[in-house]
């Protein structure tokens, strides 16, 4: 049964507040396609398809209007990539952005990395809040004054002005990779990140834009023997030796850098038996994950397959310690799944900062929390609809026969269409980032703001 | 979980996928062309055990065209564990178990074991030709009278006990082992090819002079050399000819299938069998000349050979579907032959389907290579992928990936 949390769970009780979009006058070139909070959250970065990213920041909460408190508010748009064109295989690069990754704030800047099927990026992100006045050779518009009319020295002050945000590449890292980039992941060391695509990944140093370190091949020396690929990749938050990534196949394996330089070895695999019972033509294809996490803990991995949710414990190879049914009652729909794509949609998955409940996104502009202490879990919609500001978002249900209730939704009223891929939870606080195609939702949960 | 595209609209609709993904912007996704080419596998496997199934069931419906006395012989068909119908070939159903081998689906299984069954029989057909002296051969006195009785023979002569004794295999029903020959596909050709009615039979077997109807003695009721019951394994066991025992020359003897034309060719070592037979010195063969059987085989040199594609597909995906039994070194027709006397027949999505299989046998780099040519018109969209666009770029598909 779909949908069963309910007013008393905690994270249901939520108020909300939407930002939405920009809207372009591409309509394709605004489907967010990533979302990511920083390491305090106070900045919201999101990339869409066309290349764009734009980053959102918490306004300080106001004692004068208490209700606004702490409303995220658009605080830079850039143009991160550019549609390119690879020559030699005749190939377009596509500049949707796939992944955006805060560095931790080491000043004033904020950094942050983004990435296409190709190239990394490095973005600082500076203010300028400050403008010097009273320079001696040059005039109020910058025009280089007559020596003749200088008289007199004067110290140019700094005098305030509208904040203006500025960003700048600072580092571009190309040419790494032969096959679609899906992961980029930071390492706790602040130094290095990796990179992810279908086959290898790289480790590069955030300073090094000519040369990167291949740590994990997977292409097989005859590529007719190809039975799997990388799906996904990260580097555990604590231990800046160790990094898990997932596969087609539906395994992690969690690597130590310290064991050799080529990590083709794993230190661990963890992979749950399939079920024979539930075989069926497209097994392979839900078996594949399409995100892995690390809990905040670092104790514990989440990963998203077409139609569950697992929770791993490191210290277990064999299975996962939960599994989370997202939305079961697609398992007899796979066929049409397959025939109209859906079936290759790539959801992700996110914890809390407390790693007590994890979210994943759905259909119909459904998404999923599960509350691990509970075990209860709870259907929410993001839409327009249903998102008065300030009202509590209501519980949803997909009914699959039997008793149907007012509101429920049928299986097969669901639309396909209005998918959620990509959520972000705020590292501290029930807060929430929504991607629902080009609209951008966060949700807070006022009532029970602090995480417990 | 039962799909509601029946596996032929599965494949098309995969392969159409794996062509468009060609054209799309940014390239080919290596992730979603793998994942295609997995639901390819599934589907052509529960195609191809669909289609055995059905010939099989052609097969036995002739059988029942005969008088009452051959009965026996539907016995010889009925090997433990065989399907009655097709129904039971899928959708694909797994038998429990972790490791590989026992993930195998059990539809495969079961083609294994009718690849057994008609490897069997028409082997013991064809020896029956070549074998001037059969022995024992009693069923030649009940040999059929019906050119559609051309198999009733078999459990007769599938009593003929090699002269050495046939080795045991071990397990019944498992592909043949350990000789060079593995999955052949046979299927009874056409009736009047291997009519025992041949002058060429041995003379023990010509009893078909008799009147078609006539009721042959019941002789061939029990084979001498099958200690069990037609049902058993042990018949199958017992009387499965050791590749020896045609001799040198026929020692890998192979019996393809052309699912097209339903035309059966049996290759020796590598050679049409008439090839082999037209030497003087071939022990097997009374007489310089190609038995009746495969004269009209002969008249079109196609071979399909898809267990041999089966068993490459299992070495590529290693574990990925359950581990094939080892074949040995099967003779391998060149793969690209087929496609170059291709004949179209009167349903053209079933060749295309049947000639599809063939080319993504070749294994996953035969699925995915980037081709730059933007020249290159883009299929018709009507349902099926046109095979000859599709043999056409059979060449391109091959290139290997690294150029991606």
């Amino acid at each position: 049964d779909e949908g069963q949390g309910g007013s008393d769970a905690r994270v249901t009780g939520a108020e909300l507040r939407f930002c939405k979009h920009r809207l372009e006058s591409n309509p394709r070139a605004d489907i967010i396609s990533t979302v990511e909070f920083n390491h305090t959250g106070e900045l919201l970065a999101t990339g869409d398809k066309g290349g764009r990213v734009v980053i959102f920041q918490r306004e300080p909460e106001s004692k004068n209007a208490p209700h606004s408190q702490g409303e995220y508010d658009v605080y830079s748009t850039f143009q991160s990539h550019e549609p390119e064109f690879d020559y030699l295989k005749s190939l377009e690069i596509e500049e949707k952005i796939n992944k955006i990754k805060w560095l931790p704030q080491q000043n004033a800047a904020h950094s942050l990395l983004s990435t296409n099927d190709k190239t990394i990026k490095l973005w600082k992100i500076t203010e300028r809040d400050k403008r010097p006045e009273g320079y001696n050779l040059k005039d109020e518009e910058g025009k280089l004054k007559d020596l003749s009319t200088v008289t007199s020295l004067q110290v140019p002050v700094l005098k305030p002005m509208d904040l203006m945000v500025e960003v700048s590449p600072r580092r571009i890292f190309a040419n790494g990779h032969t096959y679609h980039i899906n992961s980029i992941s930071v390492n706790s060391d602040c130094e290095t990140y990796m990179s992810a695509d279908d086959l290898r990944i790289n480790l590069w140093h955030l300073a090094i834009t000519d040369r990167s370190f291949n740590i994990v091949d997977i292409k097989p020396a005859n590529m007719e023997d190809l039975t799997e690929v990388i799906t996904a990749s990260e580097f555990h938050p604590h231990h800046c030796n160790l990094f898990v990534y997932s596969s087609s196949k539906g395994s992690l394996r969690l690597c130590d850098m310290r064991a050799a330089a080529l990590c083709d070895k794993h230190s661990k695999l963890f992979e749950e038996p399939e079920d024979p019972s539930n075989r069926s033509f497209f097994s392979e294809i839900i078996s594949s994950v399409s995100d892995v996490k690390f809990s905040h803990s670092g104790r514990y991995m989440l990963t998203r397959d077409y139609l569950t949710v697992k929770v791993w414990d490191l210290n277990m190879e064999a299975r996962p310690i939960e599994t989370y049914q997202v939305h079961d009652y697609l398992r007899s729909k796979l066929c049409s799944l397959y025939e109209n794509d859906c079936i290759f949609d790539k959801f992700e998955c996110a914890w809390n900062g407390s790693d007590s409940v994890i979210m994943t996104g759905a259909y119909n502009n459904f998404f999923r929390m599960f509350d691990r202490n509970t075990k209860r879990d709870v259907t929410l919609e993001a839409s327009r609809e249903s998102s008065k500001p300030r009202a509590v978002l209501k519980p949803r249900r997909v009914c699959v026969g039997g008793k149907r209730r007012r509101d429920d939704i049928s299986v097969d009223s669901l639309d396909f269409t209005k998918k959620i891929l990509h959520t972000a939870w705020h590292p501290a606080e029930n807060i929430i980032a929504i991607a629902a195609t080009n609209n951008l939702y966060i949700f807070q949960d006022k009532v029970n703001s602090e995480m417990h | 979980m039962e799909c509601a595209l029946d596996a032929q609209s599965l494949i098309s609709i995969s392969l159409r996928k794996i062509h468009s993904s060609r054209t799309q912007r940014g390239g080919i996704k290596l992730h979603k062309n793998l994942l295609v080419s997995y639901v390819l596998r599934n589907a052509r496997q529960l195609y191809l055990s669909e289609r055995y199934a059905e010939l099989y069931r052609r097969q036995q419906q002739q059988q029942q065209q005969q008088p009452p006395h051959h009965q026996h012989q539907h016995l010889a068909y009925a090997a433990p564990g065989m399907p009655a119908s097709a129904a039971d070939f899928g959708p694909l159903q797994l038998g429990g178990g972790g490791d590989a081998e026992a993930r195998e689906p059990a539809a495969r299984h079961q083609l294994h074991q009718l690849h057994q069954l008609h490897q069997l029989h028409l082997q013991q057909q064809l020896h029956q030709h070549q074998h001037p002296a059969p022995r024992g051969c009693a069923a030649a006195a009940g040999a059929p009278a019906g050119g559609a009785g051309a198999l009733s023979e078999l459990p007769g002569c599938a009593a003929l006990q090699p002269p050495h004794g046939a080795p045991h295999r071990g397990q019944p029903l498992e592909p043949l082992q350990p000789g060079p020959a593995p999955l052949p596909l046979p299927l009874p050709p056409a009736p009047a090819a291997l009519c025992p009615r041949d002058p060429r039979a041995p003379a023990a077997c010509s009893a078909p002079s008799a009147p078609p109807g006539a009721a042959p003695p019941a002789a061939t009721a029990s084979p001498p050399a099958s200690p069990a019951p037609a049902s058993s394994p042990g018949f199958y066991r017992g009387a499965y000819p050791a590749p020896s025992d045609f001799g040198v020359h026929c020692s890998s003897q192979t019996t393809v299938l052309d699912l097209d034309t339903h035309v059966v060719t049996t290759v020796e070592n590598g050679y049409l069998h008439q090839d082999c037979c037209a030497s003087a010195h071939c022990p097997c063969c009374g007489q310089g000349a190609p038995g009746p059987g495969l004269a009209s085989a002969a008249g079109c040199k196609r071979k399909y050979y898809p267990g041999q594609e089966e068993e490459d597909d299992d070495e590529e995906d290693a574990g990925e579907l359950g581990a094939e039994p080892p074949g040995g070194a099967p003779f391998a027709p060149c793969k690209r032959a087929r496609f170059e006397d291709f004949c179209p027949d009167s349903s053209p999505d079933a060749s295309n389907i049947s000639n599809l299989i063939s080319i993504f046998g070749s294994g996953f780099s035969g699925l995915v290579s980037r081709q730059p040519d933007s020249s290159e018109q883009p299929p018709p969209l009507n349902g099926q992928l046109c095979a000859k666009q599709a043999l056409a770029s059979l060449g391109a598909w091959t290139r290997a990936i690294v150029a991606f």
